[in-house]
């Protein structure tokens, strides 16, 4: 039975951190050396995290699948990361960064966790320049600033459109310097199949050498994941195609309470899919929406070429519905107003699957020179896939699944359901409630990684007390065969040979379509019937080539596709449990008149955390979000 | 290891003294090339120049063997690195298609060992007198060596025209790429300059074969005779 | 459209690899090369056949992962594009091309066209880095950097490690990768302090790693997704000359034992 304690320390929200970082215990320097954490991931929560533990002088066993730590899909994110340094003077502050962020998430995150992320950020910059960080300077050589993602305030700190490129080369380097030292050992090319729990607690993982095949088992004291988020459960996303759910819902499986797995964000400014070949979605950064703006024509029959469109006969729809902010109203709003005028019959481009994304104001009123240093980069992707030049005609884009607010349920220590097993960044589902602002996900991984789990784990480090244990031990010999067996299931399947990636995509049609950026109760019933059926033919058809004993691509593949063909389920009975509309979740019972979402405060004002059972379905526990020191309002834009 | 053996374990240190070598090798080239357009003062000039040089076996012997040693320390690092090089990459590839790398800047290997090979050649030739002697006793009136003699008895011959023709190319292939290549190796870089750097060497490269040729032609085509 | 592909097949690291050669149709302009793969790929799957194993993993262009070398041009005939942003509508319609796994001895291949480029992780690992610990660091404005410097710095550091430069380069020499880093770290102040020991340690490692020496051809800019530029390659040497010169301290004397013990 899962028992949901949030651990949040008591007193003023500005000394809540502070308290617990006195009253944890620590571990004295002796001990640390006999301590060893596994970090499953190494994007900017893990590569982090990794680091200042081998810093701290824990011994870390750090493992990603890639064939290096530094391709974590952190390196794709483009726009950003905030931080409450207010050097622009235009009114910031961590409280203001805190409201922001528990508003953006619609009232449906820890207060406590999101005011500490607040504070954290302004340690985060500085970290990140002693690192080396190239962040974009002014000419007198400070750090220089941008609005981004629905804020008021000056406050993102970028690298050209690489941010989340240069933030996970400090943190990666970071690394490098403690494998050097000794700190770290790491594996690449390594795949985290399972969790070894011994007596309630985390102490190991079972994983795959993606090389020779080989199976085994790690233990250590305390094991952290920081494996990312689901997005790719919808097949066409912004994520990397290596992006999968595995690690966190096979400790789901094994007792960490999953919350919120439903909250999806769509981000959307992405480039609109155009045939069925396509494997991925490319985002275009949020902060082309600072100076494009969104339209569609007037007239839905209207196909002439955007250019030969007088102003006039243009609906600017974001402008239109939300006047005070215009086309920056955060993702969530921007990603269904889009949709919304797109199933109206208003959508442009192939199979009416888009709206414009004009520049031709801007580049009329501060020049093309301005746009191409701002944008360039972007401008030049844009036209290598569609072969269209932006800077002459409006792009075009379509929302896409993005980012995933659901995760692993974790308290204030970062510390899931099982004890010892701490989960970092978009893997635990903490601070970004029902909807992500943006440049606020590099923020988090950071804080989590750099500054926060450092403390906590030391705490339960130093008040646990767990007996050495060999990795033949029998927790791991189970672990180990649950794997085993599973890897056998999926080589055996000859049936009528379809391959993983057609149940991938037909599991996210239905998904996208039932489960995406609005859902209802009937088609999500459906989505619950479909699904299993769907795994259900898997199980008996999926063909996956050659051997478990060697570098297997098909085979991994596979594997994460049968995870997210059971992870979608519990996606479904989280979102039709969820009777409101909050952030990206969006009931299509609960709206207003003018189809704005309808939150329930009164009934719903809690973190779904689910607990697997086997052969049941999944049952909710609730943890109540108490809203002490903030009102929650209606989230308006309008 | 000795120390000696860890520095030039290094590319970037054994580059930096084999073009320091190569360098040497190239003002040789040019003071070679200059000394011998004396050739069109006539017999007379050439020949004293010769004789001057001969008279001071000292300075001789030393620009001699300090050259030999210069030339051995560029051939023997440059060898080592182009063996290096080619362990580095054990297969090579079936389709292989250069977009920025100049022909003399991919063949420096094979025209630093053709040079080499014209180098002996030049020397037991025109030097040692060892291939082709002129028939006489090769001294001129004033019982000095008559090179001049030896240089129109060598370039009437369309044969050795045809070699030294062939040896300049090559020289001027490997001097357009190794001149330019210092700038970098020595790691001079400048915004404003870099296009002069990139000319330096087709320009050197140039300069010293269009000299060489000039005194070649000239025999060959009769406007230089005894 | 429709493609003649000879793609280099090979078991594992110590078989004996070859072309083969497949045919792919029904490929549509709009599909990214990786994506012609894919299909490619679905139809082994569906036959029972080993699927083409290549490295793709963000298919943005900034990850790295891809690496082909795509008639005889590391990630292909576009410049400043990784494998993932090429498509097809680059190529004409009923050619043959030619798909090779990245050529080094630093690179040994795992599997037909996915290569082992841990070496350039062991090179980041020898002094790609600034040594500082998380937490106390000084407010980011402390230190002062010109736009022009940090904007530098940027196009150093946006390298990629995908491995291109060696895969393009004649002696398969990590120069540009290991001069993107040191030329980033040495632009900034924060890396000033450990600049000496920085250059010579990745110029080490990047030898023991088996790299060759750099040829000056400047392929390797050539191919580079991100346009890193062989002036960081001087400025590398330049760096390595000065820690040749400056590196050599007058050495630090070790203190005599006090009477106090620690």
């Amino acid at each position: 039975m899962i028992m949901l304690d949030p651990n949040v320390p008591a007193g003023p929200l500005e000394m809540k951190w502070d308290r617990r970082r006195f009253s944890g215990h620590l571990v004295s320097p002796a001990n640390k050396r006999r301590i060893k954490i596994i970090v499953v991931g190494t994007g900017l929560a893990g590569a982090s995290a990794a680091s200042t533990l081998g810093q701290l002088g824990y011994q870390v066993e750090c493992f990603c699948f890639h064939d290096s730590p530094r391709r974590a899909h952190s390196i794709a994110a483009q726009g950003g990361i905030n931080a409450a340094k207010n050097y622009q003077d235009d009114g910031d502050s961590v409280a203001r960064l805190f409201y922001d962020t528990i508003k953006g998430g619609d009232f449906r995150s820890r207060e406590a966790n999101v005011y500490r992320l607040a504070q954290i950020s302004t340690q985060i910059i500085d970290q990140c320049v002693a690192l080396g960080v190239p962040f974009a300077r002014e000419y007198g050589g400070q750090l220089a600033n941008r609005s981004f993602g629905g804020v008021q305030v000056s406050r993102t700190f970028y690298c050209r459109g690489q941010t989340g490129q240069q933030l996970l080369l400090g943190a990666y380097s970071a690394l490098c310097w403690q494998i050097e030292r000794g700190q770290v050992t790491m594996r690449p090319r390594t795949e985290m199949l399972d969790v070894i729990v011994v007596d309630g607690h985390a102490r190991g993982i079972v994983v795959r050498d993606l090389v020779t095949g080989r199976l085994s088992a790690h233990t250590a004291h305390a094991v952290v994941l920081a494996t990312g988020g689901y997005s790719n459960v919808y097949y066409l996303s912004t994520n990397a195609s290596g992006c999968n759910v595995t690690a966190t819902y096979r400790a789901w499986k094994q007792g960490a309470a999953f919350a919120n797995p439903s909250f999806t964000q769509i981000h959307p400014t992405a480039i609109p899919p155009v045939g069925a070949h396509q494997a991925k979605l490319t985002l275009m950064s949020e902060s082309l929406r600072n100076d494009g703006r969104l339209w569609v024509p007037v007239s839905p029959s209207d196909r002439r070429p955007p250019n030969e469109i007088p102003p006039s006969e243009r609906d600017y729809f974001l402008e239109r519905r939300y006047p005070r902010f215009g086309n920056l109203v955060p993702r969530d709003v921007a990603s269904r107003a889009v949709k919304a005028i797109c199933d109206e019959g208003y959508g442009v481009g192939p199979g009416g699957q888009g709206v414009y994304l004009d520049f031709s104001d801007v580049i009329w009123q501060q020049g093309i020179d301005v746009v191409r240093e701002r944008y360039g980069n972007l401008f030049e992707m844009y036209e290598r896939i569609t072969g269209e030049n932006a800077y002459e005609v409006p792009m075009r884009i379509y929302p896409a699944p993005h980012y995933t607010m659901g995760g692993l349920w974790v308290d204030y220590n970062l510390m899931s359901t099982i004890p010892g097993l701490f989960v970092v960044g978009e893997a635990n589902f903490a601070d970004h409630g029902a909807n992500r602002l943006g440049a606020s996900s590099l923020m988090q991984g950071l804080a989590d990684g750099y500054f926060i789990l450092p403390y906590t784990i030391g705490h339960y480090l130093a008040t646990v007390d767990s007996p050495p244990i060999t990795e033949d031990h029998s927790a791991s010999r189970a672990a180990l065969e649950r794997v085993e067996a599973r890897l056998k299931k999926l080589l055996q399947g000859k049936g009528r040979q379809r391959t993983a990636s057609s149940f991938h995509r037909a599991l996210g049609k239905i998904l996208w379509d039932h489960c995406g950026m609005s859902r209802c109760a009937a088609g999500l019933r459906g989505a619950l019937e479909a699904i299993p059926s769907l795994r259900e033919e898997f199980w008996r058809d999926v063909v996956v080539p050659g051997s478990g004993e060697a570098f297997n691509q098909e085979l991994e593949y596979a594997g994460r596709v049968a995870d997210f063909l059971e992870f979608a389920e519990l996606m479904c009975h989280d979102a039709l449990h969820r009777e409101e509309s909050c952030g990206a979740h969006f009931r299509e019972e609960y709206q207003t008149e003018e189809g704005e979402p309808r939150r329930d405060d009164e009934r719903f004002a809690y973190v779904a955390a689910w607990e697997y059972r086997e052969g049941e379905t999944p049952v909710l526990h609730k943890e109540p979000l108490n809203f002490e020191f903030v009102q929650p309002t209606t989230r308006s834009y309008q | 290891m000795s120390r000696v053996k860890v520095f030039f374990n290094s590319s970037v240190n054994s580059k930096i003294v084999a073009s320091l070598a190569g360098l040497g090798l190239v003002g040789f080239v040019i003071f070679h090339m200059l000394g011998n357009l004396q050739v069109f003062e006539g017999s007379d000039a050439i020949n004293g120049y010769a004789s001057i040089l001969r008279d001071m076996p000292i300075l001789l012997w030393t620009a001699r063997v300090g050259l030999l040693a210069v030339a051995g320390v560029h051939v023997g690092l440059t060898l080592r690195l182009a063996l290096r090089n080619r362990q580095a990459r054990s297969v090579a590839y079936a389709a292989r298609r250069y977009r920025f790398a100049s022909v003399a800047s991919r063949t420096m290997a094979l025209t630093g060992s053709l040079l080499l090979m014209f180098i002996i050649f030049h020397l037991l030739h025109l030097t040692a007198g060892v291939i082709d002697p002129p028939a006489l006793d090769g001294l001129d009136a004033q019982g000095r060596i008559d090179v001049y003699g030896k240089i129109v008895h060598a370039f009437s011959n369309p044969l050795y025209v045809g070699i030294y023709v062939a040896g300049q190319l090559v020289l001027g292939l490997h001097l357009s790429h190794a001149v330019s290549s210092v700038f970098q190796t020595w790691g001079i870089e400048h915004a404003a300059l870099d296009h002069l750097f990139k000319l330096a060497g087709p320009g050197v490269a140039l300069f010293v074969v269009l000299g060489n040729l000039a005194i070649i032609f000239a025999v060959f085509l009769g406007l230089l005779r005894t | 459209m429709k493609f003649t592909l000879r793609i280099w097949r090979q078991g594992g690291p110590n078989e004996r690899g070859g072309f083969v050669t497949y045919l792919a149709d029904e490929v549509s302009p709009d599909m990214s090369f990786l994506e012609m793969l894919d299909a490619l790929n679905q139809r082994l799957i569906a036959a029972g056949e080993e699927p083409v194993a290549f490295e793709h993993d963000c298919r943005e262009g900034i990850c790295g992962s891809c690496s082909l070398v795509i008639d005889g041009v590391p990630h292909g005939p576009d410049r400043g594009v990784t494998t993932c942003q090429l498509y097809m509508r680059r190529f004409a319609d009923e050619k043959t091309i030619t798909i090779e796994p990245w050529r080094a001895k630093a690179f040994p291949i795992i599997k037909d066209l996915v290569v082992d480029r841990r070496a350039l992780d062991r090179i980041m690992q020898a002094g790609g880095y600034i040594s500082v610990n998380t937490g106390g660091a000084v407010d980011g404005n402390t230190l002062l950097i010109g736009k022009d410097e940090a904007e530098t710095a940027m196009d150093a550091a946006s390298c990629i490690g995908c491995g291109a430069c060696v895969a393009a380069c004649k002696n398969a020499s990590a120069m540009l990768f290991v001069a993107a880093k040191v030329s980033h770290l040495a632009m900034l102040p924060q890396g000033k302090p450990e600049r000496t020991r920085r250059v010579m340690a990745m110029v080490q490692a990047m030898e023991r790693e088996g790299f060759g020496s750099c040829g000056n051809q400047y392929e390797c800019e050539a191919v580079c997704p991100k346009h890193v530029s062989v002036r960081f390659i001087a400025m590398l040497n330049r760096e390595y000359l000065r820690s040749g010169i400056l590196g050599t301290k007058i050495p630090a004397r070790s203190d005599p034992p006090h009477g106090e013990s620690y």
